[in-house]
């Protein structure tokens, strides 16, 4: 049994290495889209967002704002066009995200010790950045109300009858404290690729010895064999990709000072449940299909949409019934929120064994379905050498 | 010579089963599998947990002017912060207030009373517009909760300014409509990069090297280009109004160039990448993969200002990213070609650019002519 588990897993070395594409799709290619999306989220927070200002009251409350909103490093005034409907071309141009409409009459509705309106009219096209907009210009228009609020009573009414408002909100973001998109995207982007190009990796790697005819020689041996020689064909990628999620991990955990609260080693025991997990699932397809091409759209499908369906982007509890259930039989929604627990909040190990459990299962349900038609599959040349 | 290798192309992509299912039947069935994981919408309410240690007047009037919040459902009553935060950690996207001991007391001697509202940072994404929202109401509600018990002091001073926040374009606002019209554009890219691809690899693996006549090679390329079309009238058609996401704000001569200028852009790009390829499952393998970085890079969801300045520039190489700006600037935010330049002139150096490639990697190279789709 060993034997075969081994011997296995060394034939599959020995392929990769004279396959430069194969060898590709678990070495540069991981590397280079790990890297892709770590260079391009690194800035975490978006600075020097275009806006544009329609001036249309030009009096010294508006000329401060302006200046303000110029100070504030989150906004770049990019022009101040003189009519709404030159703003409203550049934003359609994609030259700036939002336009600040300053009202007529601004300057004498606040002198009269009455409410001002600020429109401000956003993109809701390119929702993230002008999400952070909408954010940066909020905290200038609130400022710089405290201030002018501040001079009006104390012109009216004397300084000593100036009075802050009664109440005031203090918000914090736990867990996440600087709100940087870089620590939510990038830990959830990089096992969504990892898990995606392992997938792809051992579905190949069964489908291609059913696609070369090649599985009767390989699996020549007795039944208990064959299945420790398929589990030695998987431990080769299980090796390389616990690798990818270990690099990936250090890089911004260490390299980027993002912390894991939590444990780490629950967390690289995720990733394994993880690929056990997706191993599970590519015998599964295989088996079901017994064709190399077929079991790669398959994979496309299962795994290729992970990322959208995991609930800790978009809110999976309030969509269809069908999102719902798709989103229950992926893998990867557990793993999302184990990264959630271990590496954000520092939630107990023991809150986020139930999400490794879970992961078994599918390695445990995927396999035993998968498996036998596909070791069965080493007797019956007919289905062999299907594209 | 053209239209016979229009003609074959299409039985190609009819004949081989794998390509079928790739070019044809899971353009559809994305279109509706992947709008289900957005239907969610906005997360207008969020579960809210109160801890309230004050346990005054005007305490108790702000917890239940914050179970009345439209943004906001009061989800739970921990007695502790401690207790506060472990419902955090379970509940996920959640926000928690907390109104702190002596909050009456500090209004009425005059001074500010504070509320903490805590949001959770680990689901970022889901819960920073709804925090926002819920932090503008709570500052409203706040005083007015107070008011009652201020009134002694005088009113205090009126806000000076307020913010009027208007959507533009995409008024609904939803995840969906967000992001599926770009996800729509990228499934088109991909489907035909990979569906052309390996039916290239596929003659390549029988037929071994082969030139290709400069007409056989338009023809296919203008079988591709009615192919992606289809998808583009498929998806910006159909889909979107099935979804009733924005759409069909521009002119429908701009989004034929528009269209047209994204699908030659996709089809001279999927020519030139398909000369490279000898196996026929190779393109899937080490393309399929790609799908979620391509998506990030055309700057829909992470903006080209924010994206290191060389990689948003090495980003423009791929038809995806003017492509899903255009598309999205015309049927979203009804915005002119002319409005779009730098949209239209990056695709158009992308045809030349990839159709070029690909006229050389076809028709130069010293091989024997491809047979099928010669005449008999």
């Amino acid at each position: 049994m060993i034997r075969a588990f081994v011997d296995s897993a060394r034939r599959e070395t020995a392929f990769l290495r004279g396959s430069v594409w194969d060898l590709a799709l678990v070495t540069w290619l991981p590397l280079l889209l790990l890297a892709i999306v770590a260079v391009q989220l690194s800035a975490g927070v978006m600075r020097n967002l275009p806006i544009v200002v329609v001036d249309e009251d030009g009096g010294g409350v508006a000329c401060d704002l302006i200046r303000k909103l110029e100070a504030s490093p989150g906004l770049k005034v990019a022009a101040r066009p003189p009519d709404m409907a030159q703003a409203e071309h550049l934003v359609r141009s994609n030259a700036a995200y939002a336009v600040v409409l300053i009202p007529r009459d601004l300057e004498r509705t606040v002198l009269r010790g009455e409410t001002g309106k600020i429109l401000l009219f956003y993109n809701a096209s390119y929702s993230t950045p002008s999400g952070s907009v909408l954010r940066e210009v909020g905290t200038v228009v609130q400022a710089h109300a405290k201030a002018l609020a501040g001079e009006q009573s104390a012109a009216i009414a004397g300084p000593a009858r100036v009075r802050p408002q009664p109440v005031s909100v203090q918000s914090r973001i736990l867990y996440n404290p600087q709100a940087s998109y870089e620590l939510q995207l990038v830990a959830l982007i990089h096992p969504a690729l990892l898990h995606l190009l392992f997938m792809i990796a051992v579905v190949s790697a069964l489908g291609r010895e059913l696609r070369d005819g090649t599985i009767g020689a390989w699996l020549a041996g007795p039944r208990g064999e064959a299945v420790a020689a398929v589990a030695g064909k998987i431990a080769p990628y299980i090796l390389i990709f616990l690798l990818w999620g270990a690099l990936a991990t250090g890089y911004l955990a260490v390299y980027r000072g993002w912390p894991v609260q939590g444990s780490v080693a629950m967390l690289m025991g995720g990733y394994l449940a993880l690929y056990l997990a997706y191993a599970g699932m590519a015998l599964f397809i295989v088996g079901a299909t017994l064709s190399m091409g077929q079991a790669l759209s398959m994979t496309a499908l299962y795994a290729g949409a992970s990322f959208a369906f995991a609930g800790a982007i978009f809110p999976i509890e309030s969509a269809s019934a069908f999102a719902r259930l798709w989103s229950a039989l992926l893998p990867f929604t557990r793993f999302a929120r184990l990264v959630a627990e271990q590496w954000m909040i520092g939630a107990p190990v023991l809150a986020s064994l139930g999400s490794i459990l879970a992961l078994f299962a599918f390695l445990v349900v995927g396999s035993g379905a998968g498996l036998p038609r596909y070791v069965s599959a080493r007797m019956s040349p007919e289905v062999w050498g299907r594209r | 010579m053209i239209g016979r290798a229009f003609l074959a192309t299409f039985r190609a992509v009819l004949s081989d089963r794998s390509a079928f299912m790739l070019i044809v039947v899971s353009t559809i069935l994305y279109s509706f599998f992947y709008p289900s994981a957005y239907s969610g919408e906005v997360a207008v309410r969020i579960p809210v947990a109160v801890v309230d240690l004050d346990d005054s007047g005007a305490s108790r009037s702000l917890v239940r002017r914050i179970a009345a919040l439209q943004q906001a459902d009061l989800a739970a009553r921990p007695a502790s912060p401690g207790a506060a935060r472990l419902w955090l950690e379970t509940t996920g996207a959640g926000a928690v207030v907390i109104i702190p001991e002596g909050f009456e007391r500090h209004i009425l001697n005059g001074a500010q009373g504070t509320v903490a509202l805590y949001g959770n940072g680990a689901y970022l994404l889901r819960s920073s517009t709804a925090l926002s929202g819920i932090g503008l109401a709570l500052t409203t509600i706040a005083g007015e909760a107070a008011s009652d018990q201020a009134m002694a002091q005088g009113a205090p001073a009126r806000p000076a300014l307020s913010l009027v926040q208007r959507p533009l374009f995409n008024t609904r606002e939803g995840y969906g409509s967000t992001v599926f019209p770009g996800v729509g554009f990228l499934i088109i890219h991909q489907t035909l990069l990979m569906g052309l691809t390996m039916l290239a690899a596929t003659l390549r693996e029988t037929l071994g090297r082969f030139r290709l006549p400069s007409r056989t090679l338009i023809g296919i390329a203008l079988a591709f280009f009615v192919i992606g079309w289809a998808d583009v009238a498929y998806y910006a058609g159909f889909v979107f109004w099935f979804q009733d996401y924005p759409r069909a704000a521009g002119s429908p001569g701009a989004l034929i160039v528009g269209g047209s200028l994204f699908v030659g852009a996709t089809v001279a790009a999927a020519l030139a990448l398909a000369s490279l390829f000898r196996t026929r499952e190779r393109p899937l393998q080490l393309w399929m993969g790609t799908s979620l970085a391509i998506f990030f890079l055309a700057g829909l969801s992470w903006p080209a200002e924010a994206t290191p300045a060389w990689l948003a520039l090495l980003a423009r190489l791929l038809p995806t990213t003017a492509g899903i700006h255009l598309m999205v600037g015309l049927n979203q935010m009804g915005a002119s070609l002319a409005e779009q330049t730098r949209e239209v002139l990056n695709l158009a150096i992308l045809i030349l650019v990839y159709g070029g490639l690909a006229w050389w990697r076809f028709t130069k190279i010293s091989a024997p002519d491809l047979q099928p789709l010669k005449p008999d």
